[in-house]
């Protein structure tokens, strides 16, 4: 009997463990999930969050923060809900989501582990195919466009099938500053691309991608049978140099994968809810790069023969026209003269200085704007405003204004030209008082009403002038100056430090040449006089007191172990000069020694 | 004393050609370039105080504080001691309700003058200084002569100094043109918006990326703003 009950409290005790097992397991499994409706909406609409818990705990959670979208509590709901024939109660929490700006959004879900929700947000109907609502009542949808079917020829996919980008050009050879309007296309297969993680991007840096619209077009099309929904984005690409080159765009994204095996996902789809095939699916994201297949590119130069001489770079096909604030004005008072470059081509090259100087005129420096009639800025008008002042009363003409750029149709260089002006200065008012430009259509006209009262009048102009406002000191080249300098004089005080010693080895080696050349001449008083003389000299300078204040005790304190030799030397040389005693060779190479000693500061051997 | 001669005359034989080689600062321009500001569409314009000054005055006048407080802020750092220029610069910020911008007392005495008249006082101060070490070497007796040239040499240098201190970041300070434009929080056109600057506020540009500059307020807010809607004070490309 005891086998037997040994082995149930075994099946006991494994029993328990796998519940406790699973009981864990499902205690870090997520017990709250959340949905939204509708998925896609427009600008001014709001979609409605739900998140449900199954472990009521929703009191206390935080909602959701996403750059782009307003959330809102309306209120928290309890029911029961039925899973698997086992009732159970929840809590719903309901959040209103109010898009401030248009694209497509992640919302991240109520549990780390959970799935995020996409939400599309469109500016208008059109761009998503949303239906219509009008007070509340959904009208009958219209027909979806027929998705457009194709084959993935020359298109590069992900390793996954599941997405693909595409770079379009108009054409295959342009010029250096050339604009060209290109098209991004990304397409991705639904459900399987959870979102975007970041605008196409081009490789290589000798192209420029100019002006990428936010808002890619949206365009349903089936490839292989398998639809995908295909975004466009605008963009303009414009060379830096010329030469051939091979482009691909990139396109960061991220995928739902499978990390369970097949039979997993089998028997996941055997279970009836979304809820539950998700926990058993086992799908995670995976941030992706995909990149389009290479398009090849050839850049021309720009030609040298027949460039003009104002041609600042704009390359396309502009149209030119130009008019006055006013036609009649008072002398002293300004008129805007206007410029406008209308057309299609690189206008961040478009530039002109107007009029630089005329007769009778006072003229200031252009300001321009532009405004663009498609997203990309590669067509519309850039307008040049130039502020001039007549400066004497009669009739005027304001000279026409040219502009000069390279078509890329023609292939040469083109100059368009305005007609000129003419205006009527009528003379200046006797009191001189100011007011706002001609023309009046200002709208700060009463902040200029009431600006002009208040000013100091204007100065005289004067002829002095400088070509930048940076101040000279903080200028490099100026910079180059102050430290040469510092330079110069550190120079200067270490030269003056180290000349003292240079300047007394020169002296030395004189002194010591000189009283050698008494030895040779085996005159020993003079020698003895000689070299007291060049070491009362030396120390003396060295010590810096007169010669005559150097005693034997001097030496003494100073000299030490030498100062035996040098008091004998003195000796000597009084002996010499007072007896005429003689002095031998062996006494010349001696003493030659030790004065070389003292003179260049050596110790003794 | 051969040496300092020697120090003394390279010193002002550099002096002269680095001198030579700059370019004059009260030259004589072409009577239209002298009343014109230059832009990058204006090669053969120049700076001068009054120019620059009457153009923001015709800006005041035609209703356009931005472009009037970035010509009055430019004129300013040309004639700093310029009455005038202070007085308009000021009216046109209260009439637009700006907060009056104060003046501390290093930035009064670093007004005194112009910056490049500063420039040449700071090199004279080296030269004077650097002169007064070099005769304490060699004459350290005439202490009175030596410590007297240092004292107004190093009072020339901080002077310099100084106004380095109080004109330096407006080279990074720029001036709102458009009549509204948002800061955000990111530089991109979708940012979300953090706060409205008004035409004619001054702010600091601290950092940029591509179509955008990072910017600090007078308040000490930061942001992203749109290149397009600022002027710098001190323009980055010189005139030739």
């Amino acid at each position: 009997m005891k086998a037997p009950c040994r082995y149930w409290s075994s099946v006991t005790a494994s029993i328990a463990v796998f519940i406790a097992l699973s009981t864990s397991a499902m205690a870090d499994a997520p017990l709250a999930y959340e949905t939204i409706q509708p998925s896609k909406i427009v600008m001014g609409e709001s979609a409605i969050l739900r998140v449900t818990s199954l472990d009521s705990e929703l009191q206390n959670m935080k909602l959701p923060e996403v750059s782009g979208l307003a959330f809102e509590v309306l209120g928290h709901t309890r029911q029961m809900e039925f899973i698997g024939g086992t009732a159970s109660e929840s809590s719903s929490i309901v959040i209103r989501v109010t898009p401030q700006i248009a694209g497509i959004f992640s919302i991240p879900g109520p549990t780390p582990k959970s799935q995020p929700l996409i939400l599309e947000v469109n500016t208008d109907r059109n761009s998503g195919n949303l239906p219509l609502t009008l007070n509340g009542k959904a009208p009958r949808p219209p027909e979806p466009p027929e998705p457009k079917k194709g084959n993935s020829a020359g298109i590069h996919f992900a390793a996954d099938g599941s997405a693909f980008v595409q770079l379009k050009m108009p054409k295959r050879a342009v010029y250096v500053g050339e604009s060209v309007p290109v098209d991004i296309e990304v397409g991705v297969e639904p459900g399987l691309v959870t979102s975007l993680n970041g605008l196409p991007t081009i490789k290589g840096g000798d192209f420029t991608l100019n002006n990428l619209s936010r808002q890619p077009e949206r365009q349903e099309q089936i490839l292989d049978g398998k639809p995908f929904l295909k975004m466009i984005w605008h963009s303009v690409l414009a060379a830096v140099k010329p030469g051939d080159f091979s482009l691909t765009v990139d396109t960061p994204l991220t995928v739902k994968i499978s990390n369970r095996p097949s039979e997993d996902a089998a028997f996941a789809n055997l279970l009836g809810g979304p809820f539950l095939q998700n926990f058993y699916n086992g799908i995670v994201p995976k941030e992706i790069t995909i990149t389009s297949s290479p398009s090849e590119l050839h850049v021309l130069a720009l030609p040298t023969n027949g460039r003009p001489a104002d041609f600042s770079g704009a390359v396309g096909a502009f149209k030119i026209s130009s008019d006055v604030s006013a036609v009649q004005m008072t002398a002293g008072d300004p008129v805007t003269l206007k410029m406008h470059v209308s057309g299609a081509g690189n206008f961040d090259r478009v530039d002109s200085p107007m009029l630089d100087h005329i007769d009778q005129w006072k003229t200031y420096p252009p300001r321009s704007s532009f405004s663009s009639t498609d997203p990309t800025g590669y067509k519309g008008e850039k307008t040049f405003e130039q502020p001039l002042i007549a400066a004497q009363p009669g009739e005027q003409t304001i000279p026409g204004l040219s502009f000069s750029y390279f078509d890329p149709e023609t292939r040469r260089y083109e100059r368009a030209q305005t007609a000129p002006i003419k205006v009527t200065i009528d003379a200046s008012r006797a009191d001189g008082s100011l007011k706002a430009p001609a023309g009046g259509a200002s709208p700060d006209t009463r902040l200029a009403s009431r600006t002009s009262k208040g000013l100091r009048p204007d100065h005289p102009l004067t002829a002095d002038s400088t070509t930048t406002l940076i101040p000279l000191y903080l200028q490099p080249r100026f910079l180059a100056l102050p430290a040469a300098l510092a330079l110069l004089l550190a120079g200067g005080l270490i030269g003056l430090r180290r000349a003292p010693k240079r300047v007394a080895s020169k002296a030395t080696e004189r002194m010591l040449a000189q009283l050698s050349a008494v030895a040779r001449s085996g005159d020993s008083s003079t020698f003895l006089v000689t070299a007291r003389q060049l070491l009362l000299q030396t120390l003396a300078q060295r010590w810096r007191i007169p010669p005559e204040e150097i005693t034997p005790a001097e030496l003494d304190a100073r000299l030490g172990h030498d100062a035996e030799d040098i008091g004998r030397l003195f000796a000597l040389a009084d002996e010499a000069k007072y007896s005429g005693r003689a002095a031998d060779g062996a006494d010349f190479a001696q003493w030659l020694q030790i004065v070389s000693r003292q003179l260049n500061y050596e110790a003794p051997p | 004393m051969k040496s300092m001669r020697a120090a003394l005359i390279g010193a002002l034989a550099l002096l002269s050609a680095v001198a030579a080689a700059q370019p004059p600062a009260t030259a004589a321009p072409p009577a239209a370039a002298a009343a014109a500001p230059a832009t990058a569409s204006s090669p053969d314009a120049a700076y001068s105080a009054a120019g620059l000054y009457n153009l923001a005055n015709s800006y005041a006048r035609a209703g356009k504080p931005g472009m009037a407080v970035l010509d009055y802020e430019r004129a300013a750092l040309l004639a700093p001691n310029d009455a005038d220029i202070q007085a308009n610069l000021n009216f046109v910020r209260s009439s637009l309700h700006f907060p009056p911008q104060a003046q501390g007392g290093l930035a009064r005495i670093a007004r005194i003058t112009n910056p490049t008249a500063v420039a040449w006082i700071g090199v004279l101060g080296i030269l004077v200084a650097g002169a007064s070490l070099l005769v304490a070497k060699v004459l350290a007796r005439r202490r009175t002569v030596w410590v007297a040239g240092l004292c107004l040499g190093i009072a020339a240098i901080g002077f310099t100094v100084c106004n380095a201190i109080v004109l330096g970041p407006k080279i990074h300070e720029a001036v709102v043109i458009a009549s509204t434009t948002s800061v955000r929080a990111t530089p991109v056109p979708m940012g979300d918006p953090l706060l409205q600057l008004s035409e004619a506020e001054t702010v600091t540009i601290t950092a940029g990326h591509e179509d955008f500059v990072l910017v600090r307020t007078a308040t000490g807010r930061s942001g992203w703003v749109a290149r397009a809607d600022l002027a710098d004070v001190v323009p980055r490309r010189s005139v030739r």
